[in-house]
């Protein structure tokens, strides 16, 4: 029996399952995602990143980024928390509401705990737990809310909000997820890390800003010049190790730039009907852009999650 | 190394070419063929969603995906999107354009933006005669398309409707649908826009 | 000795005649590469724990030196070598000569090229950004010509083979000569060429870095596998239904792994992948039961020339073993939990790579290209050392990595461990393997010295009486007969 075509067809078909499941199937299910409204908003997500972030991302592919970060953030399970928000004008009831949920608690502390409001009653709960809760609350009087809380031990350690999912990543090209965590993950740096000047000098030299990193430095992105008539403003400050001469002063390429740039539009919080999260409510109105400038400016660490997250550029 | 032109001596002749002997496979390697065959299908159960795209881990299915979304006074804006496709997208299309000759825009409409106790009473019990949108005249007939709805799902698609397309307005609570519910009774109705107006 | 007859079987000594340039070239070139994968892969496990290490040079940072590596490996070592033993065994098995052998050696050239300009691209910062396919697309065009022309020389020897019924080996040589361009095709076409939208073109990445460095190189290793270990122990295979049924597990389930579980895809996919990978383990299991029942307990007679060979085939027969297991336990959730995104995958990786396909590789290159040559490798006791440096180097490498991997996992999962702590922990495991890529590379190098020196035995003499014929004139004495 001539077994050359039945082993030539028996090669194709296996071949083709796995083609037909793994390349076929998910381009009709997730190659043709386009943007949608964030859940409980009507803003856009995700949005195109703008080109200097574009290009930054091929300064990230071309020298490796992701071969020692990821770009995966993983969640382990999701509950729900009942908050209390408001406790309305019925004190008594919402007491009688509180002592019910909470039996642990002497009555005394239960008033010393509703005058620090908002404040979650029950944490961890499952769906029709927080909803029977807040139901109770409500029906009291108060003000109180079904709090969607994503959790998992990268989420914990600060790296995001929520897991990573299809939609966060549609206008990328190469996708860098990464497969290692050599360096942290960096799926949704900027809404830890705003800062454009820490970001240059933790690429220029990465242990001035991180003690002990394992992170090369990348000077080749930077470039040393004679001062002209007067020093840039991009100039880098130094400690006096790295300084450079008198004379002379370190500028980032226009690389460096566009690298910290898509840096600082990495941001995937934005709760999604795939990935649920509770938000703050707040102004509908997109969100400013984190500040760059060669100085420290913690400016989004204070708007937390309130604000519509977009992959709002930097301006360098 | 010798460079000389002679060369060293030959490989020794080598065994001829083995067959293989034919034993059947042992019972045992088949039945844990068998065994984790059955696992799989039992771990693709519990893990996968059954390929459904929205499904992620740790999400066991679309039903636990949805019984984890923000409650949100009791409305979201996938709820009213799916009401929209189910009910309004079909005359006045999936962008809120509007299809011409069917049913007008709501994208930047005046009673869209407008007060929610006309936008709740159209829907509720219909409008009919002409009305004036955008500059734009009407004419036709809307059917009370929202009264079998409940006040949830209501309230869900004019949210929707409010805050897509670029349009930014408030909410509306399914509090006020049922408060308009009551208010209208049991009207056959239609509304035409000289009584809307009369409403604030 | 009849061997110009084609519809009789050939002689083995001039079916070995006729695979001996393309094989040298295919051999040799895997070993340079290898050598120089084997450097760069050193320069990168340096800078693990000693971040200033060149860093000065844009082209050696760890992020362009680590895809050129890993590129030189599997494109410049892998490819060949598993091309090259291939072609041999389509050729014994099927008892006729290498169809055409020049199209094989011709492969191999524009092969090299397309890999040294890939390699070159890599370095100045093309790389593509796909784990497996970091080679940039102006280099493809000459590693389709390559393989092309080689498949083909392949293709023609299947066909034309005089013994009908196949040998184990060649199914899965067979399968493994059209799995290559059909993975490759796919993963340019829908990456490279027109690249598809989002996380679809890490799917595709995963699915070919899978087809690439598992199936296709089980494929090819397991078919050398099946052929050195009964030839080398003297005894029949045992058993053709295990091997056979090795065959088609691996095709069927073996093509549905590499989705890892962290990824931000469906939940079908992982666990999709997760099934096709623990189903594996059935094909894990046969190939072991049927290596350890052939050649398990001792073969051939002591001091034999076989040992040798014998010895890389039987650790790379263990070693995938280990690492097929290592990839069925780091696909299951509960365990990927921890291990995902750390040094755990690598480890496996690297074990399947370095410690299956490579080992295996060697040992039948020591096998083969004597018979090829006919002559014997120069240095037997560079030979042995090879041996050993490469074992204990693949060993240093994988077990640290793979405890280091662990270690990671675990410290991750508290928030409270500080990242820079959990990186600190891992340090001592990636100095020890470290250790391992030295001697790795120094085994490496022992088996080009040897390859090298083989080629010269051969041609060295050869090139003496060319030179010695062309220039007799000018020494004759004046009046001498000629």
């Amino acid at each position: 029996m001539n077994y050359g075509p039945l082993l030539f067809l028996a090669a194709f078909f296996a071949l083709a399952g796995s083609w037909f499941g793994f390349v076929l199937t998910p381009q009709a299910q997730v190659g043709r995602l386009q943007t949608t409204n964030m859940l409980g908003g009507a803003t856009l997500y995700p949005q195109a990143r703008p080109g200097l972030a574009r290009q930054g991302l091929e300064v990230y592919r071309a020298n490796g980024c992701a071969d020692c970060h990821s770009q995966q953030v993983r969640q382990s399970g999701t509950v729900c928390n009942a908050v209390l928000s408001e406790t309305g004008t019925n004190l008594p009831a919402v007491l009688a509401a509180l002592l019910k949920l909470k039996p642990a608690l002497s009555e005394p502390d239960a008033r010393q705990w509703l005058s620090t409001l908002p404040r979650p009653v029950l944490e961890g709960l499952k769906p029709a737990e927080a909803d029977a809760a807040v139901k109770v609350l409500n029906g009291a009087g108060a003000k109180a809310a079904v709090w969607i809380v994503p959790v998992g031990p990268d989420l914990a350690r600060g790296w995001g909000k929520r897991r990573n999912v299809a939609r966060d990543f549609i206008f990328d090209y190469p996708v860098a997820l990464g497969s290692q965590r050599i360096g942290p993950d960096l799926a949704n740096l900027s809404a830890r890390q705003p800062d454009a000047g820490w970001h240059l000098r933790h690429l220029y030299a990465p242990r001035l800003e991180v003690k002990d990193s394992a992170m090369p430095p990348y000077r080749f992105l930077f470039e040393r010049r004679k001062v002209e008539r007067s020093p840039s403003p991009d100039a880098m400050v130094l400690p006096p190790g790295l300084a450079p001469p008198p004379g002379h002063e370190i500028v980032p390429k226009p690389e460096a730039l566009a690298l910290v740039a898509y840096l600082l539009s990495l941001r995937a919080e934005a709760p999604l009907f795939e990935a649920p999260l509770s938000v703050a409510p707040g102004p509908p109105a997109v969100a400013p852009g984190p500040t760059a400038g060669a100085t420290a400016g913690a400016a989004a660490g204070t708007t937390s999650t309130n604000t519509a997250p977009t992959n709002a550029p930097a301006t360098p | 190394m010798n460079f000389s032109s002679s060369q060293p001596p030959p490989m020794p002749p080598e065994t001829a070419e083995l067959g293989a002997g034919n034993m059947p496979v042992p019972v045992w390697l088949m039945v844990l063929l068998f065994v984790l065959l059955y696992a799989g299908m039992v771990f693709f159960d519990r893990y996968s969603g059954w390929f459904d795209a929205e499904v992620y881990m740790p999400y066991a299915s679309l039903a636990d995906l949805q019984a984890f979304q923000p409650r949100g006074g009791g409305s979201s804006l996938e709820r009213g999107r799916a009401v929209y496709e189910n009910i309004c997208a079909l005359c006045h299309n999936s962008d809120g354009k509007g299809k011409p000759g069917q049913a007008p825009l709501f994208v930047g409409s005046e009673w869209v933006m407008g007060s929610p106790n006309r936008m709740i009473r159209i829907p509720l019990s219909g409008l009919s005669g002409s009305v004036q949108v955008n500059g734009t005249e009407w004419n036709l007939s809307m059917p009370a398309m929202g009264a079998s709805l409940s006040d949830d799902d209501l309230a869900a698609v004019l949210t929707y409707i409010r805050q897509s397309w670029g349009n930014k307005a408030t909410a509306i609570t399914p509090e006020q649908v049922k408060a308009v519910r009551a208010q209208v009774g049991a009207r056959s109705q239609p509304w035409t826009t000289e009584q809307l107006k009369a409403i604030p | 000795m009849n061997p110009t007859a084609s519809s009789e079987p050939a002689a083995a000594s001039a079916i070995d005649v006729s695979c001996r340039r393309p094989l040298l070239v295919l051999l040799l070139s895997a070993a340079a590469w290898l050598v120089i994968a084997s450097a760069f892969a050193l320069i990168c496990s340096i800078k693990f724990h000693s971040p200033d290490f060149l860093a000065g040079a844009a082209w050696l940072t760890y992020g362009r030196a680590h895809p050129a590596a890993s590129s030189a490996f599997l494109y410049g070592f892998c490819l060949q070598s598993g091309l090259g033993v291939s072609l041999w065994l389509l050729a014994r098995l099927g008892r006729t000569r290498l169809a055409h052998h020049w199209l094989a050696t011709a492969g191999a050239v524009f092969w090299n090229l397309g890999v040294t300009v890939g390699v070159f691209g890599v370095l100045a910062g093309d790389r593509t950004g796909f784990e497996a396919l970091e080679l940039p697309g102006y280099a493809t065009p000459m590693l389709f010509i390559g393989y092309a022309l080689t498949g083909i020389c392949g293709a023609l020897t299947f066909h034309q083979r005089q013994q009908q019924p196949l040998y184990v080996s060649q199914w899965f040589v067979f399968a493994a000569l059209f799995w290559f361009p059909w993975i490759y095709s796919t993963a340019q076409l829908l990456l490279v060429t027109f690249p598809v939208r989002g996380v679809m073109q890490s799917a595709i990445a995963w699915w070919y870095a899978n087809n690439l460095r598992v199936v296709w190189l089980w494929l090819a290793g397991l078919g050398a596998v099946f052929y050195l270990v009964p030839k080398l122990a003297r005894r029949e295979l045992q058993n053709r239904n295990l091997a056979l049924s090795a065959f088609w597990l691996i095709l069927l389930f073996g093509s549905w792994g590499g989705i890892p579980n962290s990824a931000p895809l469906p939940a079908w996919m992982p666990a999709l992948s997760t099934v096709g990978t623990v189903l594996t383990t059935v094909a894990l299991l046969a190939v072991s039961l049927s290596v350890w029942k052939t050649a398990g307990r001792g073969a051939g007679p002591p001091g034999a020339l076989e040992n040798l060979p014998l010895r890389f085939v039987r650790f790379g027969a263990l070693a995938f073993l280990v690492a097929g297991f290592m990839r069925v336990l780091g696909s299951i959730p509960p365990v990927s939990n921890v291990t995902d995104l750390t040094w755990f995958g690598p480890a496996t990786d690297q074990l399947n790579t370095y410690g299956f396909f490579a080992m295996v590789s060697f040992g039948a290159a020591y096998w083969i290209l004597p018979r090829v040559m006919g002559l014997d490798f120069p240095w037997a006791r560079l030979a042995r050392a090879h041996f050993w440096l490469a074992s204990l180097g693949v060993v240093l490498l994988a077990a640290p990595l793979a405890i280091a991997g662990v270690l990671e996992g675990l410290k991750l999962r508290n928030p409270d461990n500080a990242f820079m702590d959990v990186v600190k922990a891992t340090l001592p495991c990636l100095r020890l393997s470290t250790m391992g890529d030295l001697l790795m590379a120094l085994g490496h190098a022992a088996f080009l010295a040897n390859l090298a020196g083989l080629a010269a035995r051969f041609y060295l003499p050869r090139a003496a009486s060319l030179f010695s014929s062309l220039t007799l004139d000018l020494h004759k004495p004046a009046g001498a007969k000629p």
